[in-house]
């Protein structure tokens, strides 16, 4: 469909300055984007960033004012409170920008770039490597603030660090509120955080310091208890398509390398089963697979010091570090998957609907590109669908995805709501190829 | 893709379906782009390319759309099957399952298309053939008794893919010929016999051109 010929290199050339080529490793995707992921905090640069890449007169003025509000506000620490719902329109456009690799963004950003992970995971790596199970899993999670002041080399910019000290200080207790929280990462998480933070925002940590240890613990037992109770019988009768079809699916799932390590494999199909099996009214379903790899991705992140998850060896890891990551997965796959249910019941109608709605949106804020699809005969169901049943997962780049969910997850009804106005601000932001475009597939 | 849009007599839609993992969405790179992709991914909702072919004096645009092989995709199985002309139904000749199911998916296939869509049953991965599991006289006296093509395929090493397409797009082209002649009267092109008049009317109808020629 036409989203491919946006992202497949072996399509035509593109004609803006957007980078469109599709990377194929983490590593590349990163050299092309530079910083733009870590930026986060600077909404005003993205504003007029994402305000000067839309060519709607509407969404400009909104732009601009969000940015004049914004300008006023952040002395004041306090612009996210202003949170309108146009806002979030526009914001969401920015998300789009970024997701596309804009250049000039790349390019305006990159002196401020470095790399907060190195030093992160340093920090971590040196902790868990020299200490022995089953300690493992309580270091990073309070890590965070007790290395924090020692850890920040001259490589993180006045900005970033901030950005990280204010993450920390709410991440410590004794309890995070959650809306504050929210309100911070919606712009994006810093990766030495992201794991702690995504666990507190799926609901998957509580927010009492003092209990998250012991929930996790609890969590992981009961999760490996499902695996002792429902992992043998992926061969019965009952069960063997399930399995057979996540087993065949697995390998043909991204990113490249993880994917074809066994041990990932293996991980997966547990996952993956377990979830099915307990979720019988959806069962296993293609898409779904694809969910698992940013939460797994960004739990190995909290145990390794390698800037690149993909070419890192997963087996190296230590056996119970492991089952952390994958009961950790599995469960905030879970929360995730429990707010869109019915995308993945018969029929998939939370897609159905879904694509509707952004069907009736696209008609009202951009008639133009709407009719344009129309009179090619492009129907929303056969480019849409992807988009919803894989959360664009197979549009963008892992990173892109994971930085994406940072905002996903501070949203009420990020997986199911905003994400629309996401797909929505992909049709406008590549609205000029899209009209230009005659021959969609 | 875009220049050539406009030089054609003929729209074909033609439908791939068949177990996941059989190989379709790479019998479908292979013909229409000539490429074959290791590590394709699970296809998700439906996608299509179009290549244009000549037969005879006709320029005949293949669009064929590929699918998920997941029963869980009815959400746009109606959508899938409108207005498609042939299909290819796909098995794997290393996977037994893979061909026990395709009467299942005949079976849908008739449910939602014009029973004049013409069909053509694809033992794929030839190249596999130390790996057999489907006899190939077998599939071809499946596909005799029910009234189907029969073509066995690599999409790896080209093996009969080109043929495939071909054979298919000729075999609708020879109907949609036939059809015409008996309905000149009617000026509208379409499989249908019956019902002319069908909800799904096959895709060469839509086009002007079409009927000019």
């Amino acid at each position: 469909l036409f989203f491919n010929s946006l992202t497949k290199p072996s399509s035509k050339p593109p004609t803006t300055p957007v980078k469109l080529k599709k990377v194929s490793t983490f590593q590349e995707f990163e050299s092309n984007t530079s910083d733009a992921w870590d930026l986060g905090d600077d909404d005003d640069e993205l504003l007029a960033i994402a305000a000067e890449n839309l060519n709607t007169e509407v969404v400009m003025e909104t732009a601009h004012k969000v940015i004049q509000n914004h300008s006023k506000l952040q002395e004041q620490h306090k612009f996210q409170e202003e949170h309108q719902q146009e806002e979030k329109r526009v914001e969401s456009a920015e998300l789009t920008s970024i997701a596309c690799g804009d250049n000039r963004l790349v390019k305006s950003v990159s002196e401020g770039h470095t790399s907060t992970s190195s030093d992160n995971a340093s920090e971590n790596s040196s902790m868990q490597r020299s200490q022995s199970l089953p300690q493992t899993s309580t270091p990073p999670l309070v890590s965070g603030t007790a290395d924090y002041n020692t850890s920040v080399t001259p490589a993180l910019t006045e900005r970033e660090a901030s950005r990280l000290d204010k993450f920390n200080q709410l991440l410590a207790g004794p309890n995070t509120d959650l809306e504050v929280l929210r309100k911070l990462s919606w712009s994006g998480i810093p990766k030495r955080v992201r794991p702690i933070a995504w666990k507190l925002l799926s609901g998957y940590l509580p927010a009492n310091v003092d209990r998250r240890e012991s929930t996790l613990q609890r969590k992981r037992k009961e999760y490996f208890a499902f695996v002792e109770q429902y992992y043998d019988s992926r061969n019965d009768e009952s069960h063997q398509d399930t399995y057979r079809q996540i087993h065949i699916d697995i390998p043909r799932m991204s990113p490249e390398v993880l994917r074809l390590q066994p041990k990932v494999t293996e991980i997966f199909e547990r996952i993956l089963f377990i979830w099915a099996i307990r979720h019988p009214a959806s069962g296993y379903v293609q898409g779904i697979n694809d969910l698992v790899t940013p939460f797994f991705v960004v739990f190995v992140c909290e145990y390794i010091e390698e800037e690149e998850v993909e070419n890192f060896d997963v087996s190296s890891l230590p056996e119970e570090v492991l089952q952390n990551i994958e009961a950790d997965s599995y469960w905030c796959m879970s929360k995730l998957l429990d707010g869109i249910q019915d995308n993945y019941t018969f029929a998939q109608p939370g897609i159905q609907k879904k694509v509707k709605m952004l069907e009736e949106l696209v008609s009202r804020i951009d008639e133009q590109v709407h009719r344009h699809l129309d009179q090619h005969e492009v129907k929303y169901l056969q480019f849409a669908f992807r988009w919803m049943n894989n959360l664009l997962m197979r549009e963008v780049p892992l990173r892109c995805t994971i930085r994406l969910w940072d905002t996903y997850q501070s949203e009420p009804e990020g997986f199911s709501h905003f994400h629309l106005y996401v797909c929505a601000a992909f049709l406008v932001r590549w609205r000029k190829e899209i009209l230009e475009e005659k021959d969609f597939q | 893709m875009g220049s050539a849009d406009e030089d054609y007599n003929f729209v074909f839609k033609v439908v791939l379906i068949g177990e996941s993992g059989v190989g379709k969405t790479n019998l479908l790179s292979r013909f229409t782009r000539n490429e074959f992709n290791h590590d394709s991914r699970t296809t998700i909702g439906v996608e299509f390319s179009t290549r244009t072919i000549l037969l005879g004096d006709a320029m005949v645009k293949a669009q064929i759309w590929d699918t998920a092989g997941l029963e869980r995709y009815r959400a746009i199985t109606s959508a899938y099957y409108r207005g498609a002309v042939g299909a290819l139904v796909v098995f794997d000749i290393t996977k037994h399952q893979s061909y026990d199911v395709v009467d299942r998916w005949l079976k849908e296939l008739y449910e939602h298309a014009e029973p004049s869509i013409v069909v053509m049953l694809v033992g794929n991965k030839t190249d596999l053939a130390q790996a057999r599991e489907v006899p190939m006289e077998e599939a071809k006296m499946f596909a005799d008794n029910n009234g189907l093509l029969f073509v066995e395929t690599s999409a790896l090493d080209s093996t009969n893919v080109e043929q495939a397409f071909e054979t298919i797009l000729k075999e609708i082209f020879h109907k949609v010929q036939q059809q015409k002649q008996r309905s000149s009267q009617s000026n509208t092109v379409s499989l249908s016999n019956e019902s002319p008049e069908s909800t799904a009317p096959a895709q060469a109808e839509k086009r002007p051109c079409c009927v000019a020629l």
